[in-house]
């Protein structure tokens, strides 16, 4: 099976997402510490290792988020210490590691998804919803890098005939200002070209298609079952009772079902990661074969 | 899908699903599921409240001139945003909201959140920035009238969209951390965003006073020429 | 079989009282190449818009214009965006999606046609413009003459039994133009689909087309073979300034048997008109000890790291009083080495000196108070008014600072213009700075052929009051008439140089048509008025 890079965007969304959602709704140690890993483990397998300056990063926002709690929330009754006549207690470190855990945890998933979903992705599963949109949202991102351009070649061509100046801060605003200005004519100028361009196209001529270079395989309509069985699986063997912070914390029982959750989140985040595995072996192979 | 033919209602149900339903589930939320899931709840109602705007866009007519125009809005917005410290989104998309209508400005403004996040990078908070600056444009185009009879109004509403933009995005990061809502922690966060409260503030406030005058005229213009 | 009828066709715009066109009456038959000349504000645009249903202007129309039997205007919407074909001046703003390939779907997806069908055209398509290699870019990415091809492509992809092109190479550079026109002619001889074309670069067009509709003041003054449009207008100069080269020298020497329209015809003509060999022109040498206005040393300069110098040390230097101009192709460094001397880029080695100081010795803004101005190569980025008379104040620019009548157009707003207008416009804003050096940008973009002489000899007239100017273009026949050196750049160094009659004779490609034409016949020959000249002592 090709790699979630590979796949449909509809796929590559409903497994992030589900795998993101999970995490978010369940204030669960033992799954977010397993969402954790998988989140860490698939971006560190796209990026060969991956750079050491995002682990710090998390890492430092993991140790801010997960001190916060205790400072705010004075439940539990293991006390710590008293700062400012306000009991620090365990549970609530806890609890806001955890919850660290989850933000973290999260935050690498949905660094995966905008990795993975690059814009033309993002319109071709909003062309499902509404095309007019898609297209809308097509000629935004077209514009930007015109935009910017635009901008530049504006301060320069005011610049050198003297309308322009930054010295100071009122020169700036006025000329920031004096951009703005030029820039919004032009924008509205020129996209009555583009509307005319579109008509003369037959855009709003009546019903339309949509045509998209990507395609949705077999093997996406089995990934997405798979998603749908795995979370179904988690979150049935994860309802009822779970895991207590306040106050005093306790574990969930163990139960068959809880296991089978686990297991079943397990496979789910660890699913990424197994899809990019198996292309790169099966790479490999190909290649000592030619 | 259901076509809903009456205007008065439609219409009702524009602001009523979003900036009525939202807050209300979440409370509820609060009540019933009592301390749990209340990020899922207000998360799953707001990217349900974009799905039906986008499904009740595609319906509609809307003139291509109009979408373009619209289109190019959002991109200055984006553009706009990549100015440090100062953000002019909500003014753009205000104005927008002005001169093309509600629906142009919802557009504009959740839009403008999108994209941009393509750049800073998409998290669980995309929907409710969409849903926070969509509704902001919104607002500033049911109130029309009175923003372009007057210059202070227009300033009020740079202020209260700074305001509320803030107030309404702690909601949801207190939400995140904690998954139940905690006045505590909701107030250290509203302190702590203080100086963003503030710089939003500002932004709307000069970025108004100075392109209500230029976007407006530019915006009439291409309306009265082009018939948009 | 007549694809195209049109029947005593008047269009007033509204709030005007003259017509824009005036009872003009054409057919245009199946597989016909039509050009349509005519100088800025003759009514092309608005003639050709008229043709198309959707882009049709607002106004009051009498007459009927018939696309293959059926009125325009009473089409399907889907019917007409399918039967005629639009392709615009502007390669950018036409360009609707952010990727090539969705581009030339998105017209097909308009007609509603099912994803299959969709992409087998659109594969098609792409290989017949041989645009695969780009198939999956950003639109962004792609050059002008790229974008141009592309909406060519696109609108090819629907298949159109009529293309119409309103100047479609007027932003483009001449290498880019070329090949855009032969894709044209290309579509042409192997569809034989039915074009129609207005073009300012006729020298290009004329010989391949069968047809010439000349229009003047919305008035159809021809309607017929090119050749016989020009035994019509052989006498009118402002007419015959913008033919091809070899059409207007048979004209200024004999103007007998049939009139030659490309170079093979012209050498042909010029080979009987001048049997023995001729005297070479008497040479100019430009050896002024003027104080040096701008000196570039050793600068280098690139626009990021890793890529590669853009400005490889040039030698340029402009000496007062002079028009110096400097040509190359895409990519040589032109326009580069004009910001670099006008203080908008810094180089990270060498330095500009101007009047004898180097930039960095300008303190604020004093470099742009009254030392140099530049007209920017989009002169839409100095517009930001509502009309003419603001903009002209805005700058505190004088409405009589060039010889151009601003009277009729000062409630106009600077988007209206036409190009050649707006570019007047932004010139009187440049000048209005004062300047004593003046850079220009590719100023003859969008003129027309009178516009451009009229130009010209403001240039002239400019320098001999004192002012010094560079320019850079992609026009060779500008530079022949009007530099009085051309430098050569190729890859950020100067290569060549000379007065436009050292230059251009020695050039094989990159020179005017005169000079392609005459060589080896008329040696250094490089304008008409040469030609002219030689004809004129070799007969006496």
């Amino acid at each position: 099976m090709r790699r979630l890079e590979m796949q449909h965007p509809l796929t590559i969304v409903t497994i992030l997402a589900a795998i993101g959602g999970i995490s978010a709704v369940c204030m669960d140690p033992v799954l977010l510490s397993v969402s954790l890993i998988g989140g860490v483990l698939f971006y560190a397998v796209r990026h060969q290792g991956g750079r050491v300056a995002v682990y710090l990063t998390s890492a430092a926002l993991f140790a801010v988020l997960a001190l916060l709690n205790p400072l705010f929330s004075h439940n539990g009754k293991t006390v710590l210490f008293v700062v400012n006549n306000a009991p620090v207690t365990l549970e609530a470190l806890l609890y806001g590691m955890v919850a660290a855990c989850m933000i973290v945890a999260v935050l690498y998933w949905f660094r995966s998804l905008s990795e993975l979903m690059t814009s033309d992705k993002w319109i071709a599963l909003l062309s499902v919803i509404s095309s007019k949109l898609a297209l809308v949202l097509s000629l935004s991102l077209r514009y930007i890098p015109l935009f910017g351009q635009q901008i530049k070649r504006v301060r320069q061509a005011q610049k050198a005939v003297g309308l322009y100046k930054d010295e100071n801060i009122m020169d700036r605003l006025r000329g920031g200002l004096r951009i703005m200005s030029t820039m919004i004519t032009w924008v509205l100028e020129n996209g009555i070209i583009t509307a005319d361009s579109m008509e003369a196209r037959g855009y709003g001529s009546g019903r339309r298609t949509t045509y998209t270079v990507v395609r949705f395989r077999r093997s996406d309509a089995l990934l997405l079952l798979l998603t749908a069985l795995l979370t179904a699986a988690t979150l049935a063997g994860l309802y009822g009772a779970g895991t207590v912070y306040y106050p005093s914390f306790s574990f969930a029982a163990w139960t068959p079902w809880r296991a089978a959750g686990y297991a079943a989140f397990c496979l789910l985040a660890l699913l990424p990661t197994i899809l990019e595995w198996t292309e790169a072996i099966k790479w490999r192979y190909w290649r000592s074969k030619i | 899908m259901i076509v809903i033919r009456q205007r008065r209602l439609r219409r009702m149900l524009q602001i009523g699903i979003p900036f009525v339903l939202v807050p209300l589930l979440v409370l509820l939320g609060a009540l019933v599921f009592d301390q749990q899931r209340h990020l899922i709840v207000s998360f799953g109602v707001a990217v349900l409240s974009l799905l039906l705007f986008a499904a009740g866009f595609e319906k509609r007519v809307t003139g291509t001139r109009r979408l373009v125009l619209v289109a190019a809005m959002t991109a200055l917005c984006v553009v706009g945003r990549l100015i440090p410290y100062l953000k002019p989104v909500t003014a753009i998309t205000a104005l927008t909201a002005i001169y093309l209508g509600p629906e142009a400005g919802f557009l504009t403004g959740s839009l403008s959140a999108l994209i941009s996040n393509f750049y800073f990078g998409q998290g669980p908070w995309t929907p409710f920035q969409m849903l926070g600056w969509g509704l902001l444009g919104l607002f500033a185009g049911y109130l029309a009238k009175p923003l372009t009879r007057s210059r202070i109004l227009l300033i009020l509403y740079g202020i209260f969209a700074g305001v509320a933009y803030s107030v309404l995005m702690d909601v949801w990061t207190v939400l995140w951390y904690n998954d139940s809502f905690d006045w505590t922690l909701y107030g250290a966060a509203l302190v702590t965003a203080i100086p963003y409260t503030v710089s939003y503030a500002l932004s709307n406030v000069l970025f108004l006073w100075l392109l209500a005058d230029p976007i407006g005229r530019k915006l009439n213009r291409v309306k009265v020429k082009y018939g948009v | 079989m007549e694809i195209l009828a049109i029947e005593n066709l008047t269009f007033t715009y509204p709030e005007q009282e003259v017509p824009t066109l005036r009872d003009l009456s054409l057919s245009v038959p199946e597989g016909a190449f039509v050009t349509l000349a005519g100088k800025t504000g003759s009514g092309k645009s608005t003639l050709m818009r008229l043709l198309k249903q959707e882009l049709a202007p607002k106004g009051t129309r009498s007459g009927s214009i018939r696309i293959n039997g059926e009125e325009v205007g009473t089409l399907s919407p889907k019917e007409s965006a399918a039967l005629v074909g639009y392709v615009m001046q502007d390669p950018e703003r036409q360009i609707v999606t952010d990727r090539v390939w969705h581009e030339l779907a998105f017209g097909l997806e308009n007609l509603g046609y099912a994803p299959q069908v969709i992409a087998a055209r659109v594969a098609e398509t792409a290989s017949y413009f041989g645009i695969e290699e780009w198939y999956e870019q950003p639109t962004a990415s792609l050059s002008g003459g790229q974008k141009q091809l592309l909406n060519l492509a696109a609108v090819m992809a629907m298949r159109p039994r009529i293309l119409l092109l309103d100047e479609p190479t007027a932003q483009l550079d001449p290498v880019a133009a070329s090949s855009f026109l032969s894709a044209v002619k290309r579509l042409h001889r192997d569809l034989s689909i039915t074009i129609i074309m207005a073009e300012h670069r006729l020298e290009e067009v004329l010989p391949d087309s069968n047809r010439v509709w000349l229009l003047e003041e919305g008035r159809l003054l021809f309607d017929g073979t090119p050749k016989k449009a020009l035994n019509r207008i052989q006498n009118d100069a402002t007419w015959m300034c913008g033919m091809p080269a070899a059409a207007r020298a048979f004209f200024a020497l004999s103007g007998e048997g049939d009139c030659p329209l490309d170079i093979k015809e012209g050498r042909r003509f010029l080979q009987a008109q001048f049997p023995s060999p001729v005297a070479d022109l008497p040479q100019s040498t430009a050896t002024s000890n003027a104080q040096e206005v701008l000196r570039l040393d050793k600068v280098r300069f690139r626009y990021d790291r890793s890529g590669p110098d853009v400005l490889d040390e040039p030698e340029l230097v402009v000496r007062e009083g002079e028009i110096v101009t400097l040509l190359g192709g895409n990519g040589s460094g032109k326009t580069t080495a004009l910001l670099a001397a006008a203080g908008l880029l810094r180089p990270y080695a060498g330095t500009v000196t101007v009047f004898g100081k180097p930039l960095k010795a300008y303190r604020g803004q004093a470099l742009y108070d009254g030392c140099l101005a530049m007209l920017p190569q989009n002169v839409q980025t100095l517009f930001l008014k509502d009309t003419v008379r603001e903009e002209l104040a805005d700058a505190a620019a004088s409405e009589t600072a060039i010889p151009f009548d601003f009277t009729p157009l000062l409630e106009r707003h600077p988007y209206d213009l036409s190009g050649g207008e707006q570019q007047m416009l932004a010139f009187a804003k440049v000048l209005a700075a004062s300047p004593r050096l003046l850079l220009l940008d590719e100023p003859t973009k969008g003129l027309d052929a009178g516009m451009k002489q009229r130009f010209a000899a403001m240039l002239q007239t400019l320098r001999d009051s004192g002012k010094t100017i560079l320019l850079v273009t992609h026009d060779v026949e500008f530079a022949a008439e009007v530099a009085d050196r051309v430098l050569f750049l190729f890859r950020g160094r100067v290569v060549s140089e000379g007065t436009p009659h050292e230059f251009f004779p020695d050039q094989q490609f990159y020179t005017t048509a005169v000079s392609r034409m005459s060589r080896g016949i008329l040696p250094g020959a490089v304008t008409l008025d040469d030609v002219q000249r030689l004809f004129r002592e070799a007969t006496t």
